[in-house]
């Protein structure tokens, strides 16, 4: 399952990269700043079920972890996200991806979502908890009409064959 | 030819009667007369430098083998001190004799060897006399016996005895017994010891010998001498310095004493003689610097003393900043006082005040002995780690501050500060008075901190923050505030200002608005007390309230306590013309803080009563119902069993409340006064630990605990996402990311602490070095 390693997770310690990231780091003061607030207001108010934190010393790169919501195929699952900032955030929304391997009809193999506010929806409202929130939401309700992965998308009809399908697959790859 | 071997026989034996050493022997009774004639001969022979050189290759032999041998046979390992004495005498006047003996042949030599126009020296040396005494001392010396020094020391010993008591106690009369020589007074011989030991000492300096035999002994009894005299000075108090009397001491006995040595008896040494100068003055070197530094080294061992006595031991100090200059010392004194503050200051057996007494002492004492403050530095560096352990240093540190009297040179330093406060901006002016560090100064630091550091700096830079100190001194200003009921907020105030002076104004601000409460209750509270309502209430007893701002105090420890009814409804009475008087405000009881007048009636008697609220509420419930049991007084309370159990304890010692059964109490009836004393004598220890002792605030390490949970929610937020990580990294990340939170500084030390209660409490698992989250 080495295309489901991230490949920004795999280049992080890439020293050129982190080189640049620094740079960033410097020019961006606001943002950082800005950042800096929100994982203030992430750790006060402790929503259950979600969380993020920086992945290193660098502030543009968050690791999150959600569970799956509740009454839902996916309680009891635990997955982590990759939060990638642009320099221009929070005008331009971060890159979210799953790197725990989910098996969902909006995320293709490589843990690509695809989510309305992460893209064309995008506002500087929201922030790193209210990503996290929405994409919790978005697993127990799925939008089945532009599937990425098609065979979800099929199988979400079926919750109990999905539910057997989806436990067998978290389970097969939680731990890689 | 035959004529010929005839005279030269006859002048072989002229040559050997004029040097009969040729023959092994010193004895001859050629006269001047006889050797001039012997003198032409060896001249018209022309054969001079051979006779001298023979002449004097047959002295060495001779000396080698017999007078050589002859003196050290007399240096055996004897016992008794009198015979090494009698030997050692006989050893020098047997040498002494075999060298005069010499004379008159070295005479004859001298004349020979003027005749002999080669200048070749003699034994390294010019003169014949001169040469023959050089080869003399080299030929004893190179058979030097072993325990050579064992009848040297008798010797002296001896001597030094009768000699020390001649010149020093003349009239010790009573004993009957001869200190000197301890002979009855009847047959004392000192005057023959004393006879003998000049005799000896000038034969000796004679041949030069006194050096080489009698220095090391020399040395050694100076050196006991001047050690015991330094005893003797040092067992006293402090409070003398002898630094400036010890030269003239060491001038008047000891070096008199080495000149009388050396000059056999006269306390002057010969003006003429640059030999007996020269080695006074070598002497009298060695001996002083000896001197200055057993007296030193003497004053550092006591120095842990001198510091707690200081300033009274202040001539000491002086002292051993002097010898400090004139020995090597440093590196010892450092070792010994730390390794002295260690074992006796640093061990959970002092007091904390007592601690910070004594280091502020060695402050103040180190300053003065080192102005660099690179000793202070080095040697208080555990006194700092280990005051850091100690809970109650702050407090200490912040009460000795603000504490009247005598005994808080705390409060007189921060007053001093205040009075000259740009002092130091002066003293860089001065150029000229500038020293560089000592050799053992850590480069890192900069060495004007180091110089212009005051003692009140140095104990805020134990924790390295001022905050910690600001909170503790609030603390303690809100529970002296609260304390008084009468309060005194003019010294407050004054202090508060000495303090701002040192810390700033803005850390200072909350205890400004304390302050500033206190007075502002006064006024509410007086207009308060003018209203009808409350008038009406104060009929039955009056109440005064202090209205503190919540935001500025530091937390109180939560104490619930339900108050009887009827003071309930007065308290809300207060309340509501409180809010009458300020809008939009409220105010919300402490009830288990303040203080209660109350009398107590029993029977025929009255007493006054000044008690916590607590005991108030508690005394209250026995006026309706004279009995209870722990349970009942809990329902009705809301206090916890355990404290109410060591609540009641006070009135138990008043006499009012005894325990009838266990847990269940009974109010005494006056009529039978009896019962209430035994009970009285009974409880008394128990109250010992009075409740007035204790703070109403939170305490500093609750407050800190409270600050520390901020960080939890980092914590387990990076543990969420990063899984698991190690102490260092945890630290790393809360600097980066948790910094803008409020409580900020976080040791190393103190998160691990933090940490590991976390994996007590199970909250955390720690394994193999890095923190995770359980499962849940």
């Amino acid at each position: 399952m080495a295309q489901n390693i991230n490949p920004h997770y795999a280049s992080s310690s890439n020293p050129a990269k982190q080189n640049e990231d620094t740079i960033k780091l410097k020019d961006n003061h606001a943002v950082s700043k800005r950042l800096q607030k929100e994982l203030m207001e992430l750790m006060r108010c402790a929503d259950k079920g979600i969380s993020a934190f920086p992945e290193s010393d660098n502030l543009f790169k968050w690791i999150g972890t959600l569970d799956g919501p509740m009454e839902t195929v996916y309680a009891g699952h635990k997955y982590k996200l990759s939060l990638e900032f642009p320099n221009s955030y929070p005008y331009a929304p971060p890159v979210v991806k799953f790197v725990t391997p989910c098996f969902h009809p909006n995320v293709d193999t490589c843990g690509s979502i695809c989510l309305d506010i992460l893209k064309d929806k995008w506002t500087a409202l929201y922030d790193v908890r209210t990503i996290l929130l929405s994409i919790q939401s978005l697993l127990g309700e799925p939008n089945t009409a532009s599937p990425l992965n098609q065979q979800a998308s099929c199988l979400w009809v079926n919750q109990e064959a999905y539910k057997k399908y989806l436990d067998e697959f978290y389970n097969k790859h939680r731990d890689s | 030819m035959s004529q010929s071997q005839e005279d030269l026989k006859l002048y072989w034996n002229k040559i050997n009667y004029a040097f009969p050493i040729l023959n092994d022997s010193v004895f001859t009774d050629c006269s001047i007369a006889d050797y001039e004639e012997i003198h032409g001969i060896i001249i018209g022979l022309g054969i001079q430098v051979k006779i001298r050189d023979l002449v004097l290759i047959h002295i060495e032999k001779y000396l080698r083998q017999h007078v050589a041998p002859l003196f050290w046979s007399k240096f055996t390992k004897v016992e008794e001190e009198i015979r090494g004495f009698q030997l050692f005498k006989s050893a020098v006047n047997d040498l002494y004799e075999s060298v005069s003996s010499f004379a008159a042949m070295l005479r004859r030599l001298t004349t020979l060897n003027n005749t002999c126009n080669d200048s070749k020296p003699i034994y390294g040396e010019k003169d014949v006399t001169l040469g023959f005494k050089q080869l003399l001392r080299a030929t004893l010396l190179s058979q030097l016996p072993l325990d050579f020094h064992v009848i040297v020391n008798h010797f002296y010993k001896v001597s030094f005895n009768v000699f020390d008591n001649e010149y020093e106690n003349p009239d010790i009369g009573e004993d009957v017994m001869c200190s000197g020589c301890w002979n009855d007074f009847s047959e004392c011989n000192c005057a023959y010891i004393v006879k003998v030991f000049h005799d000896t000492n000038r034969k000796l300096m004679e041949l030069q010998l006194l050096e080489r035999l009698a220095g090391q002994v020399l040395t050694n009894f100076s050196q006991v001498r001047i050690e015991s005299h330094m005893q003797k000075l040092c067992s006293g108090s402090f409070d003398v310095s002898h630094m400036g009397f010890l030269d003239v001491w060491l001038e008047t006995t000891v070096v008199s004493w080495l000149t009388r040595i050396y000059c056999a008896g006269s306390s002057k040494p010969p003006a003429d003689d640059t030999y007996i100068q020269n080695a006074i003055s070598k002497f009298r070197q060695k001996l002083s610097y000896f001197m200055h530094r057993s007296y030193t080294m003497l004053r550092i061992d006591q120095l842990f003393n001198i510091i707690i006595e200081y300033p009274d031991s202040l001539p000491a100090v002086e002292d051993i900043r002097i010898g400090l200059q004139m020995t090597d010392l440093r590196p010892t004194l450092c070792k010994k006082l730390q390794s002295a503050l260690e074992t006796r200051l640093l061990h959970p057996g002092v007091n904390t005040p007592d601690i910070l007494t004594a280091y502020i002492s060695t402050i103040k004492a180190l300053r003065y002995i080192d102005p660099s403050g690179v000793i202070l530095e080095t040697v208080t560096k555990p006194v700092k780690n280990y005051l850091r352990n100690r809970e109650d240093t702050v407090r200490s540190v912040v009460s000795s501050l603000t504490e009247e009297g005598a005994g808080c040179e705390l409060a007189e330093e921060l007053a001093k500060f205040a009075a000259e406060p740009d002092a130091d901006e002066d003293k860089d002016e001065i150029w000229e008075d500038w020293v560089p560090d000592p050799v053992d100064a850590d480069p890192k630091g900069n060495s004007s901190d180091r110089r212009a550091n005051d003692i009140i700096s140095m104990l805020v830079n134990v924790y390295g923050s001022k905050e910690l100190f600001v909170n503790e001194y609030r603390t303690l200003l809100a529970d002296r505030l609260l304390a008084q009921s009468a309060i005194n907020t003019e010294r407050e105030i004054r202090y508060l200002e000495l303090l701002k002076l040192r810390f700033g104004e803005s850390q200072l601000h909350f205890c400004e608005v304390m302050l500033k409460d206190i007075s502002d209750s006064k006024r509410i509270n007086a207009l308060i007390q003018q209203e009808k309502s409350i008038e009406e209430l104060n009929k039955k007893f009056t109440s005064s309230a202090m209205i503190l701002s919540a935001q500025f105090w530091p937390p109180f420890k939560d104490e619930s306590l339900e108050l009887p009814e009827e003071i309930k409804q007065h308290l809300e009475a207060y309340t509501k013309s409180f809010e009458a008087l300020k809008g939009n405000r409220t105010l919300s009881w402490k009830p288990h803080l303040g203080i209660v007048n109350i009398e107590i009636e029993i029977g025929d008697k009255k007493k006054d009563f000044t008690v916590s609220p607590f005991n108030a509420t508690l005394i209250m419930h026995f006026q309706n119902k004279p009995e209870w049991s722990i349970d009942e007084l809990h329902q009705v309370m809301k206090v916890p069993v355990t404290v109410l159990r060591r609540k009641i304890t006070y009135w138990q010692s008043m006499g009012l409340i005894s325990e009838k059964s266990p847990d269940h109490f009974v109010l005494v009836d006056g009529s039978d006064p009896n019962k209430g004393s035994v009970s009285s004598n009974q409880v008394q220890d128990m109250i010992c630990e009075d409740d007035e002792a204790e703070s109403a605030m939170a305490s500093a390490h609750d407050q800190r605990e409270g600050e520390l949970q901020v960080f939890w929610s980092y914590i387990v937020g990076m543990l969420t996402n990063l899984d698991s990580l190690p102490l260092d990294r945890i630290h790393q990340m809360l600097k980066m990311f948790a910094s803008q939170a409020p409580g900020t500084e976080c040791s190393l030390q103190e998160l691990r602490q933090f940490l590991d209660t976390k994996v007590r409490t199970h909250q955390l698992v720690l394994q193999g070095g890095m923190y995770k989250l359980p499962k849940n």
